[in-house]
């Protein structure tokens, strides 16, 4: 599984704001150029991105093989027909042109995950989307991303007790009730006390972050992230 | 060592934190019911996936259930391993499945407003089985009109091709429309709150 792994590596060091820009300028960059010869210059960058972040390009592939297998079905299925030819390969060819620019995409956003831990990313969050609305989604990045093994344990346990108590004997509509309302009141149980625990502890609308700073070479990503997002202008 | 604060603190009123709180859990139920599954008779899995989405506009309302599914993204995109089979990053989110995920906001906020027709939610209580139904089919129309497209767009397929990929899976929500139907109209007191 892909996650946030410490490490010291140059896309470690980098400031979030810079690398989430980059990611979704280089989206854009991909999806709006030509396949050739745009689509391996960007595949190359991509590559360029998972080994500045200390990542082999068959790590990426493993950690996303299961998108990868449904791009795949892209151009197999795109070319088989329900009747005669039954198969046209400049079907399947249109389809592998499109599938294939999201390859790079997975490539930098896996170089974005390994490099970045989530509360970076929240205080990135924060410090770009502005306003309270800015202040709650990063609060609320950080706190979710605390609860789910929390929820995953809760689910664990509930389908275990169903299952002790011989529930995968009752009809799938019971099963699929019980085991939802349990989930959904045992989280609801949780929110009041999560609420009241803020509430405490004086959840506040100003209170004191991680300091985050652009460093000499934050602007040169930044540089290359507004590069990339202009870049379809070169192909009007 | 002492350092001068010249702002004071400014306290979020208990009604957003509630409301926040909310979000946050359905946010990671969501998460964890993207993974979870039971067998069917004959090994076929049924996914639990459309739950989260679905109780986050019936429980939350239009609002704070688009912000908690808005939640569920972001945190996918942060690197948390949220989305199906444990991925994470915004490949994913842009990648052929990502219409589905990004709709999840628009669908949490449409079923809410269908089912509470209003912005603020009312008990979960008072809420008629037949508003709730049409929401959860406006919810899930919502979910294929934007998942559908963008599927077809990224695999570069037709539509109606594509529309024939997914049509399988709408039989198994429709299912799952009923069960929560069930759930909700049952009058079901764990789902009350204060």
């Amino acid at each position: 599984m892909l996650t946030y792994t410490p490490g010291e590596t140059l896309a470690h060091r980098l400031d979030p704001r810079g690398k989430l820009a980059v990611q979704f300028a280089f989206a854009i960059a991909v999806f709006a150029g030509p396949a050739v010869p745009w689509l391996p210059a960007m595949l190359a960058l991509a590559v360029g991105c998972l080994l500045l972040a200390g990542l082999s390009v068959w790590q990426a592939l493993r950690a996303y093989w299961v998108v990868l297998l449904v791009l795949l079905l892209g151009p197999v299925l795109g070319a088989v027909t329900l009747g005669p030819p039954w198969i046209q390969p400049e079907r399947g060819l249109d389809s592998l042109r499109s599938v294939v620019r999201v390859v790079p995409v997975l490539f930098v956003s896996a170089a974005f995950v390994h490099s970045t831990p989530v509360r970076e990313t929240r205080a990135a969050i924060q410090r770009t989307v502005p306003g309270r609305f800015g202040q709650l989604l990063g609060v609320g990045v950080a706190l979710t991303f605390r609860f789910i093994p929390v929820v995953r344990e809760d689910l664990r346990r509930i389908r275990e007790a169903t299952l002790a108590r011989g529930g995968e004997r009752r009809p799938l509509r019971d099963r699929v009730g019980r085991i939802t309302t349990l989930a959904l009141a045992r989280s609801m149980n949780r929110a009041d006390r999560l609420s009241v625990a803020l509430q405490a502890r004086c959840f506040a609308w100003n209170p004191t972050l991680p300091r985050l700073s652009f460093a000499p070479i934050d602007y040169a990503v930044l540089a290359l992230a507004a590069g990339l997002a202009l870049s379809p202008l070169l192909w009007l | 060592m002492s350092q001068e604060y010249s702002d004071s603190v400014d306290l979020v009123n208990a009604g957003t934190v509630a409301y926040l709180s909310g979000a946050v859990l359905i946010a990671a139920l969501t998460a964890v019911l993207a993974q979870f599954s039971i067998d069917l008779p004959g090994g076929v899995p049924f996914s639990f996936q459309p739950f989260g989405v679905f109780f986050a506009g019936i429980l939350l309302g239009p609002v704070w259930g688009g912000f908690s599914m808005l939640l569920y993204l972001l945190v996918g995109v942060a690197g948390a391993p949220v989305f199906s089979n444990g991925t994470a990053g915004v490949g994913i989110a842009l990648g052929p499945t990502g219409g589905f995920l990004i709709s999840y906001v628009f669908a949490a906020a449409a079923i809410g407003l269908v089912a509470h027709r209003s912005l603020a939610p009312v008990s979960v209580d008072d809420l008629p089985a037949v508003g709730v139904t049409a929401g959860l089919v406006v919810g899930s129309a919502i979910i294929y009109a934007i998942g559908v497209p963008w599927f077809a767009e990224v695999q570069g397929w037709t539509l109606p091709r594509a529309a024939s990929f997914m049509a399988p899976f709408a039989v198994g929500d429709a299912v799952k429309i009923a069960i929560t139907v069930g759930i909700v109209a049952g009058g079901n007191e764990l789902l009350e709150r204060p």
